[in-house]
């Protein structure tokens, strides 16, 4: 693929163009020079830039400085502000905190249209040249990890809300949208051993905004970490790894598929599989000669290595084997080390029951939006862990990644702690198609349309690619609350082209029901249905095994008649329960200006308008992680119905 | 204590009826007691009433619950007194108000003193509530309420009695369900004696009904400040509520459900000055299956078409 060389700021206002100059998604191992490095969880190929950034706040693209990326140092100290990386802007007093549920949040302020393909030679530069759409420009200066000349280098940016161009040593770089997912960009050709000016341009909105309506406060900025990676010259660019159970429970299989990210002949790979007591159950080595992958433990019709005496991974037991792999160069210096940990599991709908291990699976999840009332969606491991304790002592066992995916290491700690996951794609776009609960699809996205085609596309490749080696997640979920059409259906497609053996979800096929039933979600997937209309649904005849992606609306004092969804579970074989509505509420803390106190805040008490207030207060944890009094009901129910 | 006898003041505008160690004033006019002094310590702020009305949840709002029930909100608020009845050792008198209490000497004492307030709602069509107060002679008194059905009324969120106190409770203990129950949410709850510190109210963003303890044996409440200004140790004094016949759902938090439901955050509720202890023979559950329509189930909801009964006992 060619390099662009020059940013065009039209690329806001056009679907097409959502990644510029980026590397392709791969796995989201993380490489460590040596095993010592990997025992103490330190890797000097990799180092974060995250800290104070130097930072300017514009209002919209015109009064932004867009030759920053060229200003010297001196410039820099002269001009600009400081901001946390990460963290939103808006946290640092320079735009609005927005709460807005499903209404585009620009709705009453400014009048937009997403563009068709009939319509895409007249870009109207909707976000471009908007009045009101903030521009942050940050720049920090960084050196290149010591002892990497000669490696390729790369810098990774895990998390900037919403689209965002990037310059080094004052060299376009490349640009991306997609504000929840990884994105990497080869830096090789431009940085300098020390005092690289790194310089990033974040635009509130773009037409990702039209694919962004999720229920949530509405931020930009750089809110997860920014990494510099030196990827040596034997790298392992992607792995996939399959660890299979078979029928037996006990015999299973396992293959990982390594791909290089350059031809490197010579190389050697070298692969161990240990089992949780630390006994070594394969070891395997492979000599790269000029082909830029190969599959381990593949001969012919053999998929894989054989492997006896597994324990499984599940909920209740969430055993992991610990994967090791090696890349040496040709001269056989160890380059790199790649540590996964990965459990064997088998997940199956036969007769319209989803079989976990050979059981029927139940669910007893929650959707989980990353909070925190100081940060907002930039939250830290600390959160995570706390989250994951709330998971374990309220016998929840699954959770819906609502609706984008999480930082990286919840997936891990997913793996540890034996939760299922629903990995949902970054997508919503509510109100294209719904108003104020009122269907009109008269203009929706990304309906049938091919010029989000592509968009859409990416972000289901990029959720499968950070995230396909995660034994916890058991569901690809397309995205949540946007329509249905041929896009859906495409990604729909894509995922099951994988053949990983994980089922697709998709709630929003109820609009166009009849034409994609059976083209779209290997399961049914409501939410909010009543338990009569559950009875409703198996006694007419059900199609497919039966999921809530959301249930039990845990707004204020809720959680009323849960029991009557815990009813069903000794009722149908088929219900396979779901996802609360939701684990924690979402408001955000500020001194009261009456009386100082430190107080949390909701949609509407920003001066933000339209706001939807307190609607975003339905966890069953409040806002600061405190259980809300509702979930001792759901501690029982779930500890009843949890395996 | 028990076979001591009460004495009974028969006075212009009130029922005195006192012991060794308690005093409890009942107000004709405010249709209850205006006073209970027990335990050594005044336990009453406002006479005790009826409880017609709950804050509102989320969920209520989401199905429009507060817009067909909300005439319980003014019901409850501006509850009118309609009569009262006095029977002194199970035999009914004529209501000894002046002039008819001209005959009285301010001698006269009984073995068991009870007293029926008439309450009548500004509903459209309006309805009554009897709730009697059945003093013995060892100080307990037993409350009974009643709640008369009547067609054309719409559902009820609470049917209870509400007891405002002086001062904020130090705490209170009961017997009962772990945490905040109603009644379709308490299967998760553990059966016990909990000791709670302060009055807590749940940290729902927008303050709304909470707090309620389904199933409850017995609850004390724990107080050690009055509003007298006499000089007095601040030692902790109890009031205690037990069931009578059945167990009974009760709530003590420092808001009347009319300051909960004004208010659009915590910080915008008063500075906590009392002590609201309403005790329950009827909840409405919370509901939830969703917040923009679904109603609580129905076996959770409370007709207001037929007769409430239930009764407690403070000892």
């Amino acid at each position: 693929m060619n390099r662009v060389e020059k940013p065009d700021i039209m690329w806001l206002d056009d679907p097409a163009v959502f990644g510029v100059n980026m590397q392709k998604a791969h796995s989201d191992h993380t490489i460590y020079r040596n095993e010592d490095e990997v025992l103490k969880g330190q890797s000097s190929l990799v180092k974060s830039l995250s800290g104070q950034w130097n930072f300017v706040y514009s209002k919209n693209a015109k009064e932004r400085p867009a030759d920053f990326y060229k200003w010297s140092i001196a410039d820099i100290e002269q001009k600009t502000d400081k901001i946390k990386v990460p963290s939103h802007i808006e946290f640092s007093g320079y735009d609005r905190f927005h709460y807005i549920n499903t209404m585009y949040p620009w709705e009453g302020h400014i009048f937009r249209r997403p563009l068709d393909s009939d319509k895409k030679a007249h870009l109207t530069g909707s976000f471009a040249n908007a009045l009101y759409n903030p521009v942050g420009s940050y720049i920090t200066v960084f050196d290149r990890i010591e002892n990497t000349g000669g490696y390729d280098q790369r810098i990774r940016f895990e998390g900037v809300e919403q689209a965002y161009y990037v310059w080094l040593n004052g060299e376009f770089i490349g640009y991306s949208e997609d504000s929840f997912t990884s994105h990497e960009f080869d830096i090789t050709d431009y940085i300098k051993e020390s005092d690289n000016i790194l310089a990033v341009e974040v635009h509130k909105r773009s037409t990702a905004a039209f694919l962004e309506d999720q229920d949530f406060f509405r931020f930009f900025g750089i809110f997860r970490d920014v990494k510099l990676i030196a990827t040596p010259k034997s790298h392992v660019e992607d792995l996939e790894i399959r660890s299979t159970l078979n029928e037996d429970n006990i015999s299973g299989c396992l293959s990982v598929d390594i791909k290089l990210n350059k031809s490197c002949p010579g190389s050697k790979i070298k692969l161990k599989l240990l089992s949780p007591e630390g006994k070594e159950v394969i070891c395997d080595e492979h000599t790269v000669s000029d082909e830029e992958g190969f599959v381990f433990g593949a001969d012919g019709e053999k998929k894989g290595y054989s492997l006896s005496n597994i324990k499984p991974w599940a909920f209740k037991s969430p055993v992991l084997y610990n994967l090791k792999i090696e890349a040496y160069d040709k001269d056989g210096t160890l380059c790199e080390v790649i540590p996964y940990k990965t459990g064997f599991r088998r997940i199956e709908i036969k007769d319209k029951i989803i079989l976990y291990n050979g059981e029927r699976l139940r669910i007893c999840g929650v959707n989980r939006h990353e909070w925190n009332p100081e940060s907002g969606r930039s939250i830290t491991v600390d959160d995570m862990k706390k989250d994951m304790e709330l998971f374990k002592k309220n016998n929840i066992n699954a959770v819906r990644t609502c609706h984008y995916p999480d930082r990286i290491e919840w997936y891990h700690m997913c793996d540890e702690e034996g939760i299922y996951m629903m990995a949902e794609t970054n997508m919503e776009t509510h109100g294209s198609w719904m108003k104020l609960g009122a269907l009109d699809p008269s203009w929706n996205v990304p309906g049938d349309d091919p010029v989000w085609k592509e968009a859409v596309l990416d972000r289901a490749n990029s959720n499968y690619e950070w995230f396909k080696n995660h034994t916890s997640v058991l569901f690809w979920s397309l995205g949540n609350e946007s329509f249905v059409g041929e896009d859906i259906r495409e990604m729909n497609d894509f995922f099951k082209s994988k053949n990983d053996g994980r089922l697709t979800h998709y709630e929003g096929l109820w609009v166009r029901r009849a034409e994609y039933e059976d083209k779209i979600s290997d399961v049914e997937s409501t939410m909010y249905a009543k338990p009569e209309d559950i009875d409703n649904y198996f006694k007419n005849g059900a199609k497919k095994p039966y999921i809530l992606c959301e249930y039990m609306h845990c707004m204020g004092n809720s959680l009323g008649g849960f029991n009557s969804y815990m009813k069903l579970f000794d009722k149908y074989e088929g219900f396979h329960g779901g996802f609360i509505w939701d684990f924690i509420d979402q408001a955000i803390y500020v001194e009261d200006e009456v009386t100082g106190q430190k107080v949390l805040r909701y949609g509407g008490d920003f001066d933000d308008r339209p706001a939807d207030y307190e609607f975003s207060q339905n966890g069953i944890c409040f806002a600061d992680r405190t259980e809300k009094p509702g979930i001792q009901e759901v501690r029982y129910y779930y500890g009843k119905y949890n395996s | 204590m028990a076979n001591t006898t009460l004495k009974i003041t028969f006075a212009d505008l009130h029922l005195g009826v006192r012991g060794d160690d308690f005093e409890y004033l009942f107000a004709y006019h405010q249709g209850g007691p205006c006073s209970i002094v027990k335990n050594g310590m005044e336990w009453l702020y406002r006479p005790i009433v009826p409880a017609l009305w709950r804050a509102t949840t989320d969920n209520d709002h989401g199905n429009h619950f507060h817009q067909r029930s909300g005439t319980w909100f003014s019901a409850d608020m501006f509850i009118k007194v309609k009569g009262a009845a006095v029977c002194i050792d199970g035999k009914e008198i004529p209501l000894p108000i002046g002039p008819e209490n001209n005959r009285y000497t301010g001698e006269e004492t009984a073995q068991e003193v009870k007293i029926t307030h008439v309450f009548e709602t500004i509903t459209e069509p309006s309805t009554t509530i009897d709730i009697s107060y059945t003093v013995s002679s060892d100080g307990s008194i037993r409350v009974d309420a009643l709640y008369h059905g009547q067609k054309g009324l719409p559902e009820l969120p609470v049917f209870g009695v509400r007891l405002i106190m002086p001062t904020v409770a130090l705490g209170y203990r009961y017997e009962g369900l772990s945490g905040e129950t109603y009644p379709d949410r308490m299967d998760g709850a553990e059966n016990g004696i909990f000791d709670i510190e302060g009055l807590p109210i749940s940290g729902y963003l927008t303050p709304q009904e909470n707090g309620m303890h389904m199933n409850t044996e017995w609850v004390e409440i724990r107080r050690n400040r009055s509003l007298s200004n006499i000089k007095d140790d601040g030692h902790e004094r109890r009031l205690r509520v037990e069931k009578a016949d059945k167990p009974f759902a009760f709530s003590a938090l420092p808001y009347t459900p009319f300051e909960l439901e004004c208010a659009d955050h915590k910080e915008a509720l008063p500075l906590p000055r009392r002590t609201v202890l309403t005790i329950c023979g009827a909840v409405r559950g919370v509901g939830g299956m969703d917040s923009w329509g679904a109603d609580v189930e129905e076996p959770y909801r409370i007709s207001a078409e037929e007769d409430i009964a239930f009764s407690f006992r403070i000892v």
